[in-house]
């Protein structure tokens, strides 16, 4: 019997964002597979012109509440590039701790709050406090953790008030740094019970694979969050930061108001599992230990599993940070007043975000006013490998019910941890009369 | 610091930020020092090092009765850490009451019932009776509560307050101090 089913998701819920799923299948031929972002244009590269490069970072920090410190420091490296500014070893140690908080953060919202759900079961996090009350303490308490540690480092949790272009307005204590120690040394056996967790329900995750390119920051022996050039599965060669726009290649899709990207495929993906695939030979000792305990091996091209590369990445933050504060505690802390005279220059800054590769670039004026921006988000550049996920993934599973084409392809968005707002853009428009 | 006022709202949807609005004025009435935390004034200064420190009032002036204000806007998952091991919070937002446009009523959580179904379209979404819930039961919840609810007249994309909210802002803050006297 020849089938006909319409999936039509307005919104996906469980994102960050507004993003809708349609699929129309016609006498057993799949005739619609769209993955449609509706989300309204956020305008920042239009917003930042004419502003001074003392107030950019504070406005793009905006972009996002959940990836801020992560714009944050796209944002001031950009301009420390374009000015030719240089930062100390003991401001990149301080910046990489609360890029690491934001990281856990992010990551033990999206594995606790948002994925979880699916893998047990449940419409929302809600269910599952009368249901799985200690996973959802357990979650809860990394949570707070995480949000703690940026507030330290960052001034609060969202929208970092303590980044400048060439260093930090207020740094901790040391003693502040050593009760942070404290803390993370304490979480270890936490995050242990929640690997347990997920490993024990990750038959859950659907099994689909697809060839796919994969794009990261890669660093000589680094499994890397803040510094070198971009990599990619499908080449060997990295390509310098300053010619991100040649392997972003941005563009517009009807059904998006984010723009898609594609390189060396139609799509690529960035992300955790982009970063893991490219650099797990230098994840630390207990991230490996948790890779290895799921079976994750580079390249893995099921993009279900993304999530579990995020908690992969969690041992190897929480680890990685400890190593850090250790350094600093070694060498002590120091006062440090950022001293910037602004010129005109063009940069580049980028970072990964917990969602992946992220690009400022700015031009400034010789007075630092901003002339123009161009920011690329990670989101976006996975719209587009979405959307070939679901026309792969589809047919084969259209021989099911309604429900359940509908959960894998939500699950399949979520498992990409999508940031919609982040990734939306502002559309130049040309009325042709 | 044992004792917590939170603004709850969206100040770019008029009448629903009234909560943000709120604690900022309540922030500028009692802070003693500069303040940071959740309210934001960057420093454009190169010469020294900011201090931030984090909002602090005291209506009695006694230390251990510190008040802290919040502003926490759209973060609705936020409340429950923002209450964590506090003696007493005080909420105040936006609320449809079937009252008069205007009105300002002072409720506990017990004596309401939510009317709000979440699905978690999005991050920002957050049941406030059901995070008080969690947090009972997870043992950290503040063993006051009270809420300060305020009828909007008009929930529409604007920066401001309506004029009749903005009118009444001086009542409202009156009736939310007397209510920190208390504390």
């Amino acid at each position: 019997m020849k089938m006909n089913k319409k999936i039509d998701v307005h919104h996906v819920t469980r994102i960050e964002g507004h993003g809708n799923i349609l699929v129309q299948i016609k006498e057993g031929n799949v005739e619609k597979v769209e993955w449609q972002i509706p989300e309204a244009p956020r305008l920042f590269e239009a917003m930042v012109r004419g502003r001074s490069w003392q107030d950019i970072q504070t406005i793009v920090t905006r972009i996002c509440g959940i990836c801020s410190i992560s714009h944050s420091l796209a944002c001031l490296k950009g301009i420390e590039d374009a000015m030719g500014i240089e930062t100390s070893e003991q401001t990149d140690k301080l910046r990489l701790l609360a890029h690491f908080s934001e990281q856990l953060q992010s990551h033990i919202l999206h594995i606790g709050y948002l994925v979880a759900p699916d893998l047990l079961g449940a419409k929302s996090v809600v269910p599952l406090v009368e249901s799985h009350f200690d996973v959802v303490k357990l979650v809860i308490k990394l949570h707070r953790i995480a949000n703690t540690w940026s507030d330290l480092l960052a001034g609060r949790t969202t929208h970092p008030i303590t980044f400048k272009p060439g260093g930090f307005s207020k740094i901790p204590t040391e003693q502040e740094l050593r009760d942070l120690h404290t803390t993370l040394t304490g979480i270890i056996p936490d995050l242990k019970t929640l690997v347990s967790v997920i490993l024990s329900l990750v038959d859950k995750l659907p099994a689909f694979e697809r060839e796919t390119e994969f794009i990261a920051l890669v660093h000589p022996e680094t499994y890397t969050f803040y510094q070198g050039e971009i990599g990619s599965s499908d080449i060997s060669k990295t390509t310098p930061l300053d010619r991100f726009e040649s392997v972003v290649n941005e563009y517009v899709s009807p059904q998006s108001t984010a723009k898609w990207a594609r390189w060396h495929r139609d799509s690529y993906a960035v992300g955790a599992l982009a970063r893991f695939n490219l650099n797990s030979a230098y994840l630390s000792p207990l991230a490996s230990e948790i890779a290895q305990m799921f079976g994750l091996k580079a390249k893995c091209i099921n993009p279900y599993w993304n999530s579990i590369a995020q908690l992969v990445e969690c041992g190897h933050i929480v680890e990685s940070s400890l190593l850090i504060l250790e350094q600093l505690f070694s060498t002590g802390l120091k006062t440090e007043v950022p001293k910037v005279k602004p010129k005109s220059g063009e940069g580049v800054g980028c970072v990964e975000a917990p969602r992946g590769i992220l690009f400022h670039r700015y031009a400034f004026d010789q007075l630092g006013i901003c002339t123009t921006a161009n920011l690329v988000i990670p989101t976006n550049q996975n719209h587009g490998n979405i959307q070939k996920d679901f026309e792969a993934l589809v047919p084969l599973i259209m021989d099911r019910s309604e429900e359940e084409i509908r959960l894998w392809l939500e699950m399949l968005v979520r498992s990409y941890d999508p940031c919609v707002s982040c990734s939306t853009h502002y559309l130049e428009v040309e009325f042709i009369k | 610091m044992s004792n917590v006022v939170i603004g709850l709202g969206n100040a770019l949807l008029t009448d629903e930020g009234v909560g943000v609005h709120l604690i900022e004025k309540l922030a500028r009435r009692h802070a003693l020092t500069s303040f940071a935390g959740y309210l934001e004034y960057p420093d454009n200064t190169q010469d020294s090092p900011t201090n931030f420190e984090f909002l602090k009032g005291s209506p009695t002036s006694q230390p251990e009765q510190e008040i802290e204000f919040i502003d926490l806007g759209t973060a609705g998952t936020r409340v429950l850490h923002a209450i964590a091991g506090k003696k007493k919070a005080i909420f105040l937002d936006c609320a449809y009451m079937n009252a008069t446009p205007g009105t300002i009523r002072k409720f506990t959580p017990e004596e309401v019932e939510s009317q709000k179904t979440s699905e978690q379209i999005s991050l920002h979404e957050g049941d406030l009776l059901r995070t008080l819930e969690l947090s009972r039961q997870l043992g950290e919840c503040p063993s006051e509560i009270v809420i300060f609810g305020i009828e909007p007249r008009i929930v529409a994309p604007g920066e401001n307050l309506s004029p009749l909210l903005s009118t009444r802002m001086r009542v409202y803050l009156d009736l939310i101090e007397q209510e920190l006297y208390a504390v």
